[in-house]
């Protein structure tokens, strides 16, 4: 009988250590209904890089937030036009265009939020929640909460907050789930439309700043075509990253030099601020600006069309 | 079976069972409730504007004897004042130590001379990918979550004046 309750216990005990242990690893469980892919999208190519090292390549490569702040500085009013249209989304019939797409409007929001554009932003989210359905990753936007957030202009803090956070939750679930390919065209799409506003806010300013930012992407193009031909046996893979092979070959003639100085410290509010001793420089002729732009328009079309 | 025997089964039944228990009741002490470090972390972000969160969550295995450190990368632009903040689990037994490196070169760090920081700021000159490491003093486990914001950013000539 002794026995039979020692056998019991190990049993019961084991799964309640285990279950523990469980509890206690980062991953989530996914449903497995929302990993299908329907077309291009399937996760069975050939990886040359691992997913792991995709993954840690590509968190926070495009946040739209330094860039949309960079123009708001600048004091050029906000123009609607130069976005996306809301009314495009049907044009979006494949994972591929979907993911893209998930990205441009992604960083038209981070543009909106940053100039407090409450009256439009409902649209926007309900642009980013139909094309994150599309692709099986929708779950992570609440889009009621996101809508009583953005009726509110004294709520558009905690809108920014929550939007963002979804799309950080949403490439954390696509990486784990070895959806890097989703992950990294989201990833694309944003720094895409970045950049084409930022170009649009140059050809109306030619403000300095902002041709020093466009300049500094040279490096972030090349991690982003790395991250890309990871799937080139996808020919929409391809075809996107011929288009910033292009793109490529313009930065190459752009210089950036590095000046290095002494790191200083100081303790502020109980805060440490650090500053860097590298400072880099860029080198950057009006008719490479011109180039470049030209090149992200075409790049922006190819997305959104 | 004789008394003996059985008195020596009843021992194992009962140790083993203490042990499942602390196993189990130290496997849900250790859940993190990652939401509410979330909250309090953009509660104390300040001003700035939200980038990115960062979950740790540093749990031993069962083979381990200590815990590791997590990894994130980050791309941050140059001309930009960012600013990290942390918060601790009220139970986790160390601080979490965070260390931001731009190619293996530590710049930052939020414990320095044997003072933990709640936040450090980072005002980046050069526009790059950088990682950012989080660990507890002595592989410790523990729990905390961290927001990246962005405080400011500076133009080419402000940043000489530095």
């Amino acid at each position: 009988m002794l026995k039979k309750i020692l056998y019991i216990s190990l049993i019961v005990g084991g799964t309640a250590f285990l279950s523990g242990c469980a509890g206690n690893s980062s991953g989530k469980s996914g449903n497995s209904d929302e990993l299908i892919s329907t077309d291009s999208l399937s996760t069975d190519a050939p990886l040359k890089l691992s997913e792991e090292v995709i993954s840690d390549v590509i968190q926070n490569i495009s946040s739209p937030v330094e860039m949309a702040s960079l123009i708001k500085s600048t004091g050029v009013a906000f123009s609607q036009k130069i976005l996306n249209d809301p009314n495009n989304l049907d044009k979006y019939n494949t994972s591929f265009k979907r993911a893209l797409n998930l990205g441009v409007f992604a960083a038209d929001l981070g543009y909106i939020n940053t100039f407090d554009k409450n009256s439009i932003v409902i649209s926007y989210l309900l642009a980013v929640k139909n094309l994150a359905d599309g692709i099986k990753v929708g779950q992570f936007f609440d889009f009621a909460a996101l809508k009583r957030l953005a009726t509110n202009s004294n709520n558009l803090d905690s809108l920014m907050e929550i939007s963002v956070s979804s799309f950080n939750e949403m490439d954390s679930y696509l990486r784990e789930q070895n959806r890097s390919n989703v992950s990294s065209l989201i990833v694309a799409g944003t720094w895409i439309e970045g950049m084409y506003i930022t170009g649009s806010v140059i050809e109306q300013t030619n403000n300095e700043e902002l041709i020093n930012r466009l300049g500094e992407q040279k490096d972030i193009v090349n991690i982003l075509l790395i991250i890309l031909e990871n799937y080139k046996n996808d020919p929409n893979f391809t075809e996107l990253s011929s288009y910033l092979q292009d793109l490529k070959g313009l930065y190459s003639k752009v210089k950036i030099t590095t000046e290095f100085g002494e790191p200083k410290k100081m303790e502020k509010d109980g805060s440490l601020i650090i500053i860097q001793d590298e400072i880099s420089h860029v080198n950057i002729t009006p008719e490479q600006v011109k180039a470049i732009i030209a090149q992200i328009k075409k790049i922006r079309e190819y997305i959104v069309s | 079976m004789s008394i003996e025997n059985s008195k020596g089964m009843k021992k194992i039944f009962i140790s083993l069972l203490v042990l499942f228990s602390m196993f189990s009741l130290a496997g849900y002490a250790q859940e993190c409730n990652s939401e509410a470090l979330l909250k309090q972390a953009l509660k104390e972000m300040g001003n700035g504007q939200y980038i990115k969160d960062f979950k740790v969550e540093l749990l031993k295995d069962k083979k381990d004897m200590k815990t590791g450190y997590v990894k994130f990368s980050v791309v941050l632009q140059s001309r930009s004042q960012y600013k990290f903040n942390v918060v601790d689990a009220p139970e986790n037994p160390e601080k979490v130590i965070m260390q931001l490196y731009f190619k293996d070169k530590l710049l930052v760090s939020n414990f320095e001379k044997g003072k933990h920081y709640k936040s450090c700021q980072f005002i980046c000159g050069k526009t790059g990918v950088y990682s950012l490491v989080f660990s507890y003093k002595g592989g410790a486990e523990g729990c905390s979550s961290a927001v990246l914001s962005l405080v400011k950013q500076f133009s080419e000539s402000e940043m000489k004046n530095f």
